[in-house]
């Protein structure tokens, strides 16, 4: 059966703006996606251009969008696609700019993975050593000991070691849409997977610190597409929240993102009710007040206004005992 | 044009491995790959990387295990090198930050590998390439290391019988660069392009091999192509050995576990030539399953399945449409490794003063004829490890050379004409057409007159690749004209793996001649060295193994 590819082109050298091109292919059982661009490019258009590599969904090189979605073309098949929407459309990953066709530029993807360090700082001391020797005869080598629960965070199969840096989270990235230079769920999961790691000596918590500055973890607005478009079934998000989670507990606080959550926190565990000014007040200081106004003016024009003093709620014993149960009293 | 003191192409394992060596050293060393260093193909790799840490385990068990799997055409100072140095190189990996799974004593887990006597093959599920691959990375970004990524490297540059550096194609772009160094490591991997059904990533081109016997450095053992029993039958995607090693059956039509036949004591897992041979000659007698082998995993249970092979089960969902607990997955035998490569010793050094391979690329040899899995990724960081050490005490008294920069122009030039060329040939389909004559003729099983058929197609395909035309003028990524020159490679590269198996009048690991069904130790034990004369035509020499403790016996298992 024929079906139609439509194809995104550009061309910086010779053309003003980007275009679309159909070329028409033949399809076969199991085709991909990948498959169908590889046969338009040696059969049909030696010019289209698109990364890849491997084509077995380990390497992270073909992801684009297909039919408005970001996939690993490598991995999609045509037939279902064909199915859903009549055609295959192919378009460059988003959030990222656009070098040629379906080819975007990663410099800043890639920079913002150098930015979060990653790589164990320090080492636990029984594996300090530098104990590397080839062995003699009847020699036996003895290896330090790490116990499974140890790295149950990091050996699952959807876990973040998993991630193959395709990008695809952060084409669909609702953060980096608003903020393009927000870290992203695919570095941000990354430095997570080295502060879970057992053999990880970052004493004073320079990963956590480095990763709650401005652009940092704070900015992610939970839209959970990282999750949702992951081709490896890994949550970038979820292990987002464990970072906010951890910087709490290691009372990394100085960020206007960890002070909201910790105002919030206090300010329901005091009233049982959300203080908007005060919590506005905290994480912002009296600039981020200001920085509100128009649009608290907004909210009271719409008869939106916080109580300026918050009642009590009836049921604050419940909430006393949730937070002790929670252990977020003292936080 | 640039200068450095150390230029690495290729980011794979081994390249990154000596990446992180220099630079722990401070030395200035820039790492040039044709796609971004975890694009690279050493990520593929998924079952396990061997080193003997059990007490009732030895590393003399694995050096034996090695040299009989070579069938003795390894070299045993080589092996016993890697095989010696196997448990501290996986623990330095653990050190920089590489997961491995653990046992219940709390060190590392090992499964069963074919051709192992004993389960030694270190493991992360079935990923261990990709978390090995992940994990040097990171330390090279730690060693803050320059990468020039989506570079071509088209030339090595000597200066009186001294490396002086590489040409490079910068494909963002279309500038052609000299990069000056007075000590540069091929770390580019291996050829599986060749072969139609094969397990590579489609970068996988012998770039770094056909540029190296250009230069005049021999490729050594050419003829022996590794042929890994279980890819998936539509598209030859890699299904670790591991699956065996958790212990999958192998059944034909019948539903008989045939191995018994082939290799009654190691069954599923006998190394790889064997079980690749096993699997074609059932399909050839009429017992295959539509031209294929079933592996069932089903009698593992989900769990287990899910736990130690959960990337197999997604691929075979994903690119076969079989569920493996459920189904058995259609595997065949597919082109996977190249024994062979550019002749090194066993501190990656090569014929020309300052110029090191490691990795796949490279043929120390300590794979000989055939390869046990496992040892692969060995290979890489025990070898690639050892280059960067190398690099570093040459580094010491290397002296200044010249860059010949009209090497930049000749290959600058070389690709302007070929992008001009309007010819009506296609290199995509002209690929095609040798991997498909590759296959059929230079595959598992071998025999004069069809290698000589193979040949007359390679010499045809050469006469129209003169022809070939470039649809794609532009410079901003050019993938049409940096795949011509691919192409060109492969074809090269082909030329002397056919030459070779013609040559060897033996069956000796994964080269097997139906014609020459039995090892010859008296005339063929030894390597064989391609080179180019000065018109281009492949000659061949011998070199001696080196024989230290294991005397060739019979290999049976």
């Amino acid at each position: 059966m024929e079906f139609k590819i439509r194809a995104y082109r550009f061309n910086p050298e010779i053309d003003e703006k980007p275009y679309y091109k159909e070329y028409t292919v033949e399809d076969y059982p199991g085709m991909t996606v990948l498959n169908a661009l590889i046969k338009v490019k040696s059969e049909i258009d030696g010019t289209l251009s698109f990364r890849r590599s491997c084509r077995s969904a380990i390497c992270g090189s073909c992801a684009m969008k297909i039919n408005g979605i970001s996939k690993l073309a490598c991995k999609t098949q045509v037939g279902p696609e064909i199915e859903k929407f009549g055609i295959i459309n192919v378009e460059p990953l988003a959030n990222m700019p656009v070098i040629r066709d379906l080819i975007v530029d990663q410099e800043s993807f890639f920079d913002k993975i150098k930015e979060i360090k990653p790589y164990l700082l320090g080492q636990r001391e029984d594996d300090a050593r530098d104990n590397f020797h080839a062995l003699k005869e009847g020699e036996k080598i003895s290896q330090p000991v790490y116990y499974k629960y140890e790295f149950q965070n990091l050996t699952g199969n959807n876990d973040t070691p998993n991630c193959i840096l395709c990008e695809c989270c952060y084409s669909e990235c609702g953060g980096v849409v608003g903020n393009p230079k927000y870290l992203g769920p695919a570095a941000l999961a990354k430095l997570y997977r080295y502060c879970e790691d057992p053999r990880d000596n970052d004493k004073n918590g320079s990963r956590l610190v480095n990763g709650s500055k401005p652009d940092g973890m704070w900015d992610c607005v939970h839209c959970q597409s990282c999750e949702e478009f992951c081709p490896k079934g890994i949550s970038p998000v979820k292990s987002i929240v464990k970072l906010h989670e951890r910087t709490i507990k290691n009372s990394i606080t100085f960020s206007a993102g960890a002070k909201h959550v910790v105002s919030i926190a206090k300010s329901i565990g005091e009233t049982g009710r959300l203080d908007e000014i005060k919590v506005a007040f905290d994480s912002g200081g009296i600039s981020g007040l200001i920085n509100d106004l128009p649009m608290a003016f907004g909210a009271g024009l719409k008869g939106k206004i916080p109580p300026l003093r918050l009642k009590l709620i009836k049921d604050m014993d419940d909430i006393r005992l949730a937070y002790k149960e929670l252990d977020l009293e003292e936080k | 044009m640039l200068k450095h003191d150390v230029v690495i192409v290729g980011a794979g394992l081994a390249g990154l491995r000596a990446a992180v060596e220099l630079r722990k050293q401070g030395i200035d060393a820039i790492i040039v790959s044709k796609v971004y260093p975890t694009r690279s193909h050493s990520g593929a790799a998924q079952g396990g990387v061997n080193a003997a840490f059990d007490e009732n385990d030895s590393w003399e068990s694995h050096f034996f295990d090695t040299v009989k799997g070579s069938d003795y055409l390894g070299d045993q100072d080589a092996i016993e090198i890697l095989t010696s140095e196997a448990p501290a190189n996986i623990l330095d990996l653990q050190k920089m930050g590489v997961v491995f799974n653990r046992n219940d004593k709390g060190g590392i887990a090992q499964r069963p590998f074919g051709g192992q006597s004993f389960p030694r093959s270190c493991y992360y599920a079935d990923a261990v390439g990709h978390m090995m691959l992940h994990g040097l990375f990171d330390n090279v970004l730690k060693y803050k290391t320059k990468i020039l990524y989506e570079y071509f490297v088209t030339s090595l540059v000597t200066d009186n019988g001294k490396v002086s550096g590489v040409v490079a194609y910068d494909i963002k772009n279309g500038k052609f660069e000299g990069i000056a160094a007075k000590a540069v490591l091929f770390a580019t991997g291996g050829y599986g392009q060749v072969y139609s059904s094969n397990t590579n990533a489609l970068i996988n081109t012998g770039d770094g091999m056909a540029v190296s016997i250009k230069a005049g450095v021999p490729l050594m053992d050419m003829e022996f192509v590794q042929f890994h029993p279980t890819t998936l039958k539509s598209t030859g995607i890699l299904v670790t050995e591991g699956a065996r090693g958790e212990g999958a059956y192998l059944l034909n039509s019948l539903g008989v576990r045939f191995m018994s036949k082939y290799a009654p004591k190691a069954m599923e897992l006998a190394p790889r030539d064997v079980v690749a041979r096993a699997e074609q000659t059932e399909i050839n007698e009429g017992r295959g399953v539509d031209g294929a082998i079933l592996l069932d995993v089903r009698h593992l249970g989900k769990e287990r399945i899910m736990e130690r092979l959960p990337q197999i089960m997604q691929l075979s969902i994903d690119f076969e449409g079989v569920n493996p607990i459920y189904e058995p997955i259609p595997i065949r035998p597919g082109a996977h490794y190249s024994m062979g490569g550019i002749k090194t010793d066993y501190n990656g050094r090569t014929a020309i003063e300052g110029y090191y391979s490691a990795g796949e690329s490279a043929c120390v040899s300590v794979h000989g004829a055939n390869r046990l899995g496992g040892n692969s990724l060995l290979d890489t960081v025990v070898f690639g490890r050892r280059a960067g050490i190398d690099i570093a005490e040459y580094l010491k008294t290397a002296d200044e050379r010249k860059f010949d920069e009209s090497i930049v122009k000749r290959d600058e030039e070389a690709f302007e004409k070929l992008k001009k060329s309007s010819g009506k040939e296609r290199h995509g389909l002209l690929k095609s057409e040798l991997q498909e004559e590759m296959r059929a003729d230079v595959g598992v099983f071998r025999e004069e007159n069809a290698m000589k058929k193979a040949l007359e197609k390679i010499i045809e395909l050469k006469e129209r690749a003169k022809n070939i035309g470039i649809d794609d003028k532009s410079k901003t990524f050019n993938t049409d004209i940096v795949e011509a020159f691919e192409f060109n490679n492969i074809l090269l590269i082909a030329e002397v793996i056919t030459r070779g198996a013609i040559l060897r009048k033996e069956s000796r690991g994964a080269h097997y001649r139906t014609d020459f069904p039995e090892r010859d130790d008296e005339k063929w034990l030894k390597h064989t060295l391609a080179t180019l004369d000065g018109k281009e035509n492949i000659k061949f020499d011998f070199s001696e193994v080196a024989i230290t403790k294991f005397k060739p016996q019979p290999r049976t298992y």
